[in-house]
């Protein structure tokens, strides 16, 4: 933490000093108040050893991270605030580490308290083109989270802005106060956890997907991860994917309804619990409350992908989708 | 700074552990020392080795049966004489004295005499340790965090440098906040449940609320209230068969 006060200091300094300060007011509405803003750009180079982990803490502005084939990583900051005087406030501070960890941190120094700053007045919004293989580890208050085409994973929280990552390898774990998440095209396992917003997937594939959503709903699409379980407690799941061989679903609800489709790959058995539960011709209600269906023969030392969907106040839907 | 100055520091510095003044001087000699750097290097890809080893989540009644067998023990422990409870602590050694022959089971036993005899030991109080596993009361209300409001804004007028210093505060009673909203629906269920179901519940809140009280402020702590939100949102909806497994991580 010392380490970080101290290169906060010095390391906006050398590190933007460099770069011109372009102030141009930002094109805003007539009645807008105006704004300053400044831009500046730096690369650091890896010293001997590749960078293994960026961590990245914003509380101010966005955050948007972009993998790439090269080694160096690449920052562009954009500070935005009433007045220069703002501007001077506000710091970005980078902390690289011999063990290849990386450290961003945005703040704003105190100023004086005949004049507070309104924390919606400025923003530093970061863009950080990082090498591919570097894991991933962000934060972000109001602001978007973004993070794309990266293959070592990643660790996203984020207060009330929205995260969104695109193309991700690797295990990812996002959390989420109340800000929406949109996850697409992740291989790797990932946990989701929201607490009030919606949770939105698409093209997920990898050993296990855990998300749970506190008020809001969860839909998936081209769904593909071998252990699945699902969690909502006051809204709907509405889920698309492929029951991989062996695979186990758990999809859940405490007052929303459940709507599943999959593709099954092998033997699969349903069962289902819900206030109405419609899981096709073949199913058969038994003495516990429970409905359940199997898909295909099961042949001898055969294990089946299990598929488990309830809802305690809610309905129950599934079907299955034919290759 | 010399190598040998800097070796004992390395770990704490890959820790960051050391002041600032003393990281900067590490640092600048790591720049500088091939022998030292690699030793740094060496350091810290076992560090991230270690770090990547799959977690492995205990069983969920692992904890509670070692704590009562723990209590159990010293229990028994602490009724035991003294004699026969030093008697104890020397007795898994005998079989290395025997081993190493009777010379050096002699020197050992002279030092042992020696330095017992040089030193005054007070016989240590019989001291048992409260480690039981938290007391099962199907009845007993759950204590949680009070309702605190989540509001992840300032009060309007907050000064942006004010406003950022409690925003993690504010983010963790958010999360204490959902808690408590989940527990509340957990006290509307549990009657539905059996003994053996609401015993299992409230020693796995226990566990997660010691995390939370145990976790420092900030992201821990956010982390903590994350995972008893998980446990009770898994509870609520799965009922007995969640009771019955482990917490998801």
């Amino acid at each position: 933490m010392k380490r970080l006060a101290l290169l906060a200091l010095l390391v906006p300094a050398l590190a933007f000093a460099d770069e011109p300060k372009p102030q141009a007011p930002v094109p805003a509405p007539k009645d807008a108040k105006p704004s300053v803003v400044e831009r500046a750009r730096l690369e650091i180079q890896p010293s001997g050893r590749s960078f293994k982990k960026i961590q990245i803490e914003n509380p101010l502005g966005d955050v948007r991270v972009e993998g790439y084939d090269g080694t160096a990583i690449q920052i562009e900051t954009r500070k935005q605030g009433p007045n220069e005087e703002a501007i001077d406030r506000l710091r970005v501070s980078l902390v690289p580490n011999p063990d290849g960890t990386v450290r961003m941190k945005t703040t704003a120094d105190g100023g004086p308290e005949s004049t507070p700053l309104a924390r919606g007045s400025v923003r530093i919004d970061l863009i950080v083109r990082a090498p591919r293989d570097a894991h991933i580890e962000a934060t972000s208050s109001s602001g978007q989270l973004e993070v794309s085409n990266m293959d070592a994973g990643g660790d996203l929280d984020s207060g009330s802005g929205k995260i969104t990552v695109r193309n991700v390898a690797g295990e990812l774990s996002t959390h989420s106060v109340s800000g929406p998440t949109s996850l697409t095209q992740v291989f790797g396992s990932v946990d989701a956890q929201i607490m009030s917003n919606d949770l939105a997937l698409d093209s997920i594939g990898g050993e296990r997907l855990i998300a749970s959503v506190n008020q809001g709903k969860i839909e998936g699409r081209r769904v593909r991860s071998r252990n699945i379980e699902l969690t909502t407690m006051h809204g709907n799941i509405v889920f698309e994917g492929e029951a991989s061989l062996r695979g186990r679903f758990i999809i859940s609800s405490l007052k929303g309804d459940i709507d599943v489709k999959l593709r099954r790959n092998g033997v699969m058995i349903v069962r289902a619990r819900g206030s109405k539960v419609n899981l096709g011709s073949t199913a058969k209600a038994g003495p516990d409350g429970w409905v359940e269906t199997q898909h295909g023969k099961l042949a001898a030392n055969e294990s089946p992908a299990t598929v488990e969907l309830r809802s305690r106040e809610g309905t129950v839907d599934f079907s299955l989708v034919q290759w | 700074m010399t190598c040998d100055d800097v070796r004992p520091r390395l770990t704490a510095y890959l820790d960051g552990d050391l002041d600032p003044d003393r990281g900067t001087v590490v640092r600048g000699h790591l720049r500088t020392c091939d022998a030292c750097r690699t030793i740094a290097e060496q350091e810290s890809v076992l560090r991230d080795g270690l770090r990547d080893l799959p977690t492995v989540d205990a069983p969920s009644g692992m904890w509670a049966n070692i704590q009562s067998q723990l209590a159990a023990a010293e229990i028994t422990e602490s009724r035991r004489p003294g004699w026969k409870r030093a008697l104890a602590r020397w007795t898994p050694m005998l079989p290395r004295f025997a081993m190493g022959g009777v010379l050096a089971a002699a020197a050992v036993g002279i030092l042992w005499w020696r330095t017992h005899e040089s030193v005054a030991v007070e016989p240590a109080p019989n001291k048992i340790v409260d480690v039981a596993s938290p007391k099962i009361e199907s009845s007993a209300p759950i204590a949680v965090a009070p309702k605190t409001g989540c509001n992840l804004d300032a009060p309007a007028g907050t000064d942006v440098t004010v406003d950022l210093a409690g925003e993690a505060a504010r983010v963790t009673a958010c999360y204490a906040q959902t808690a408590a909203e989940l527990m509340t629906l957990a006290r509307e269920t549990r009657g539905t449940w059996t003994d053996e179901q609401r015993a299992s519940f409230d020693v796995q809140v226990a566990d997660l609320q010691k995390a939370v009280e145990r976790a420092e402020d900030g992201r821990p702590r956010q982390r903590a209230w994350r995972a008893m939100n998980r446990y009770l949102q898994t509870t609520l909806t799965r009922d007995q068969v969640a009771l019955a497994s482990a917490v998801t991580p």
